[in-house]
């Protein structure tokens, strides 16, 4: 592998990963804060809030999942190496 | 990593086959037995509701004949209660009337002594009253 | 390819014992006809599928009225699977899709528990090694397609022909990404389930590396969850793929 294109390769999957995060993450703790508002003056539907919860959680968790993805592209199936 | 070969229409192959063995073994005879389940816990459902229902009716039945027993007896207490202090009033009045015929009685009898005595009193008065005055004057009342 | 495992080769010098290793992108390969299939894919899937129909033959084998030990399991199952699929398609409609929705959940929960619960590593094979069916592009792939399959045929059926004009439904300018999105929805679901296992498998492995004792047990214990939550988002989003196909393009066609 062309040492110029490993060193931008493992860069890339690094920033890329890392840059996945931020908006995912912002978004689970708006969600999750919501949710516990939401139990905090309905206690009673707990059940639903949090099923849906972990629902919606799992959702912005695969654009990270696409980030780490492009991440395992880049490290172990470059196309330009 | 990304390299796509035959396992993806082995794989989309055997998958569709397993929904269609799942299908044959799994959800059709299960759903089936949950459906039948469900069918049999209804009518018994019904079967008890209705049941329910009928002891409900002999339960109100049985309440509505003890109340009338009840007030029967009471109105029966009523009465005999009534009976028995009439009997007693009676009973009551009756002696007060004796007792007051006989003390009617005494008195007249007290009374009529009474007047047997004064008029034995009064007729002995004259004869008294005499031998009180020829004891005192004597003589010249003789003359 | 044959680089793949050149970066974590560095990381598998630290560990003095050989305890765990990480491949990636090694494949078992089988040849059948003029295709080369990943051997290692295949053995654990049939491992999941002969473990789902055994399991089934065994509880509906002798269905009693008041359930008992398998039986009930299954029941809870196919309880749980039918209300994921009453609620994604609607009371109408939802009773021809449970046994394909209900598969997808199953094949996919099993499998990624499989990954994390049955010892594969005991079993060594001469190259590539056993992990869960869906860490594999193929296998998400294929059930991706499946899927899509699923609602574009749930579709035909109920319109005919005329399921394609909900790709001009509102207006002809959104074609293109009325179009575009056909393709990202398989995308989406097989990158999704892929990503998930993988990196489940990958963190494990890492861990294992670098502490090869207890502390990567709650990291395996979110896998687990994860996995779950997977399944049922894969078995989720086919349900609502289905139902739009099922019911048109927004309200107008509830008309009909």
């Amino acid at each position: 592998m062309d040492p110029l294109v490993a060193a931008a390769s493992v860069l890339a999957a690094a920033l890329g990963i890392g840059i996945s995060t931020i908006g995912p993450a912002l978004a689970q703790g708006n969600a999750a804060g919501k949710a516990v508002e939401g139990i905090a003056r309905q206690p009673e539907a707990e059940g639903k809030i949090r099923g849906t919860l972990l629902l919606c959680l799992a959702f912005m968790e695969s654009l990270t999942i696409y980030g780490l993805v492009i991440a395992l592209v880049l490290l172990f199936a470059n196309p330009f190496a | 990593m990304f390299d796509f070969d035959g396992t993806l229409p082995l794989m989309a192959l055997q998958f569709l086959i397993l929904v269609a063995v799942m299908n044959a073994v799994f959800f059709k005879p299960l759903t089936q037995a949950i459906d039948e389940r469900d069918g049999f816990v209804r009518v018994n459902n019904s079967e008890a509701r209705e049941r329910l229902a009928q002891a409900k009716r002999l339960a109100e039945q049985y309440e509505q004949e003890l109340a009338t027993t009840q007030k029967q007896s009471q109105s029966v207490i009523a009465q005999a209660q009534a009976e028995a202090q009439k009997i007693a009033q009676d009973e009551i009045s009756q002696a007060r009337r004796q007792v007051q015929s006989e003390v009617m009685k005494a008195q007249e009898e007290l009374e009529s002594q009474k007047q047997s005595a004064f008029s034995a009193l009064e007729s002995q008065v004259d004869t008294l009253a005499r031998q009180i005055l020829e004891k005192l004057l004597g003589a010249t009342l003789a003359s | 390819m044959h680089h793949s495992s050149l970066l974590l080769e560095s990381l598998t010098r630290f560990s003095s014992k050989p305890l765990a290793s990480l491949e990636v992108g090694k494949h078992l390969y089988w040849q059948m006809g003029g295709l080369k299939v990943h051997g290692q894919v295949l053995i654990t899937s049939w491992v999941v599928i002969g473990l789902l129909v055994i399991i089934s033959v065994l509880a509906t084998r002798n269905i009693k009225r008041v359930p008992t030990g398998l039986q009930n399991l299954m029941e809870y199952a196919l309880e749980f699977v039918r209300d994921l699929t009453k609620n994604q398609i609607g009371e109408k409609e939802y009773r021809p899709w449970v046994p394909f929705i209900g598969t997808l959940f199953l094949f996919i929960f099993v499998s990624n528990w499989s990954g994390a619960l049955f010892p594969w590593k005991l079993i060594s094979l001469p190259e590539g090694e056993l992990a869960a069916p869906t860490n594999d592009i193929n296998t998400t792939v294929a059930l991706a397609l499946c899927t899509s399959l699923a609602y574009f045929y749930a579709g035909f059926r109920k319109k005919g022909l005329g399921y394609f004009r909900k790709y001009i439904e509102p207006t002809p300018v959104l074609l293109p990404i009325a179009i575009l999105e056909d393709f990202t929805k398989p995308l989406s679901l097989s990158f999704r389930l892929f990503g998930n296992i993988l990196a489940d498998e990958l963190v494990v492995a890492v861990l294992v590396l670098l502490v090869p004792l207890i502390v990567p047990l709650p990291v395996m214990l979110l896998g687990l969850f994860t996995s779950g939550i997977q399944a049922l988002v894969f078995a989720t989003l086919a349900g609502a793929y289905i139902h739009e196909a099922l019911e048109g393009h927004g309200d107008g066609e509830e008309a009909h």
